[in-house]
């Protein structure tokens, strides 16, 4: 029990007539750094949304950390000490890069340690030079890297990132995966990703995911290797 | 950044107090006095769409509440300091409960400006319905369409005799004006206040960063109608008299309307527009030749045609580009919102 950190057991979210998730079993270690892999559709994101409470499951239970947030608001999810970062980048585009990562850090530290917290996430992520900025100017790069740092000045111990290296030059995609290995060192890391490439260069463990359940879970090399993986992300029925 | 802001509003500030001893060599403090109440109630509303993000359509319902109140509670009490302070406080309780009903069921933008809309409005017909005299509270009679005349109006406090009227009810109100207007920078220069701004740019991901979002919403909607209710109970002591028509949709749209052309995203735009639309409204209503609601609305047409962003962002930046014309720098990419003057 105390190393599984977050358990779903039967998880389903039905739209209407559409099952985008389901009933699915995962279970998710202490210290782990998992990908969520799948061809468009196959209900990554959905499954994700509901993690964070975005979405509340139809079905099924979510359990982190020793709690049941089956259905909790995200403010509450968050307030576990989980980090969140959505597919757009979502950033406060009115505001300074440093403000942005203040108002993270503030929601955890209070107003004595938040400036200290802040500046140790803009330095991580090397945005100094753009702290001033607002948000609103910079490449969509940056913004990726402001909602991480978002993320990181929050301290969380389960980070669950969707798609952070969307959209990005492959220089950027790097930096970003030597970022998620950083974090890595002291927090359990989930990423929903569709570049190949980086799941490659980042990944240990992944769990594929076809048409709203679990294909199948297994080291990197094995799921590359599956014929299965290469089937369903060919849109190869069978 | 911080820095800057305080200049902001040191600046705002004694400019205010300039303006105040000036304009009555130019004007009426009778009319001032109204002036500076729209004024109020401008920045009330300011304040939750500028800042919050949150455009309600019935801001009329706080500041008629916060009238009515004052009215009501003066008539049985007698000396005006609890009856004000009742003004404030009915309004902000008023607020907060139907911002929590909204907020909470997780109303937003259009839906959340009709049910406010909806509310001023249901006020407005049931004052209006109030004229029999089983509409009393305590020794104050409702009065229907006719309102509520003959309360106490504003004493120094702790003397029911010594009356604040004409200029020195000038003086109250525009201090009162200044003084809130402070309270709304400190406000929105917290910690509070930078999670409402950062509510309006991204709820989502305020929320994801562990806020409640709701409750922030509700309390800064709360402090918008405690704002709106004392402007309205420094006009029951203006006019003497309270009536349904403060609930109106014309008083609501007028607000609105005030804030577009003065310029959103900024508290010094909202009340400058009140006073030059208010006074506009005033001028024009002594001629018959034109009608006052079509040129408001020209007004309005014009500026969101002409100046989008309203009269006061456009002139900050205009000034600022004159002053930084030497450099040579292209913005990059133009932000959603541009830099938005914060004044």
């Amino acid at each position: 029990m105390s190393d599984v950190v977050l358990e779903t057991r039967g998880l389903s979210m039905r739209f209407g007539g559409v099952t985008a998730v389901d009933n699915v079993d995962f279970r998710l270690r202490r210290r782990e750094l998992r990908c969520l892999i799948g061809p468009n559709g196959a209900g990554k994101t959905t499954f994700f949304r509901c993690l964070t409470g975005i979405l509340k499951p139809t079905a099924g239970e979510i359990h982190i950390d020793g709690h049941d947030t089956t259905g909790w608001d995200p403010h509450w999810v968050a307030r576990l000490g989980i980090g969140i970062k959505t597919q757009v980048p979502s950033v406060m585009d009115g505001l300074s890069v440093r403000e942005n990562i203040w108002l993270s850090a503030y929601r955890i530290a209070g107003s004595r340690d938040a400036g200290r917290l802040a500046a140790e996430a803009i330095d991580r992520l090397d945005l100094g030079t753009l702290a001033g900025a607002t948000v609103g100017r910079l490449a969509h790069g940056e913004r990726q890297r402001v909602e991480l740092g978002i993320v990181m000045a929050a301290r969380p111990w389960l980070v669950l990132l969707d798609e952070p290296a969307a959209g990005m030059t492959g220089e950027e995609v790097e930096r970003m995966a030597e970022i998620i290995r950083e974090i890595n060192r002291d927090a359990t890391v989930v990423i929903v990703e569709h570049d190949m490439q980086f799941i490659r260069s980042i990944a240990q463990q992944i769990t594929v995911f076809s048409q709203g359940a679990v294909l199948m879970e297994d080291s990197v090399d094995a799921v590359m290797s599956d014929s299965r993986v290469r089937d369903v992300y060919l849109g190869k029925r069978g | 950044m911080a820095g800057s802001q305080a200049t902001g509003t040191l600046w705002v500030l004694l400019a205010g107090l300039v303006v105040m001893f000036v304009a009555p060599l130019v004007l009426e403090t009778y009319t001032l006095t109204l002036l500076v109440i729209y004024a109020m109630l401008a920045l009330s509303l300011g304040l939750i769409w500028g800042y919050g993000g949150i455009l309600c359509f019935g801001q009329t319902a706080f500041y008629g509440l916060g009238a009515y109140t004052y009215a009501i509670a003066a008539i049985n009490i007698g000396e005006s300091t609890v009856p004000a302070l009742l003004g404030i406080l009915v309004p902000a309780i008023f607020a907060a409960a139907l911002g929590a009903m909204m907020f909470y069921g997780r109303l937003s933008d259009v839906y959340l400006g009709v049910v406010t809309l909806v509310v001023t409005l249901i006020f407005f017909k049931f004052m209006n319905s109030t004229a029999g005299p089983e509409y009393q509270i305590g020794a104050a009679r409702l009065g229907g369409f006719n309102g509520v005349p003959g309360f106490q109006t504003l004493n120094v406090p702790g003397d029911p005799k010594a009356y604040i009227y004409d200029r020195s009810l000038y003086y109250v109100c525009f201090l009162a004006l200044l003084i809130v207007y402070m309270l709304v920078r400190l406000l929105l220069a917290s910690p509070f206040g930078r999670v409402a701004v950062a509510i309006r740019e991204n709820e989502r991901r305020v929320e994801l960063m562990g806020y409640d979002v709701r409750l922030q919403k509700t309390l800064l909607f709360s402090v918008s109608g405690a704002i709106a209710g004392l402007a309205g109970t420094l006009y029951a002591s203006w006019a003497e008299i309270v009536t349904p028509g403060m609930f109106s949709l014309g008083q609501s749209a007028e607000i609105i309307i005030w804030c577009i052309v003065g310029g959103l995203g900024t508290l010094v735009g909202p009340m400058l527009g009140a006073a030059l639309l208010g006074y506009l409204k005033f001028s024009l209503g002594q001629q018959s030749a034109i009608d006052n609601s079509m040129i408001l609305g020209l007004i309005l047409v014009v500026v969101v045609l002409v100046l989008p962003r309203g009269v006061v962002p456009s002139l900050v930046s205009l000034w600022e580009r004159r002053r930084r014309r030497p450099s040579i720098r292209a913005p990059r990419r133009r932000g959603r919102r541009g830099e938005a003057p914060d004044v």
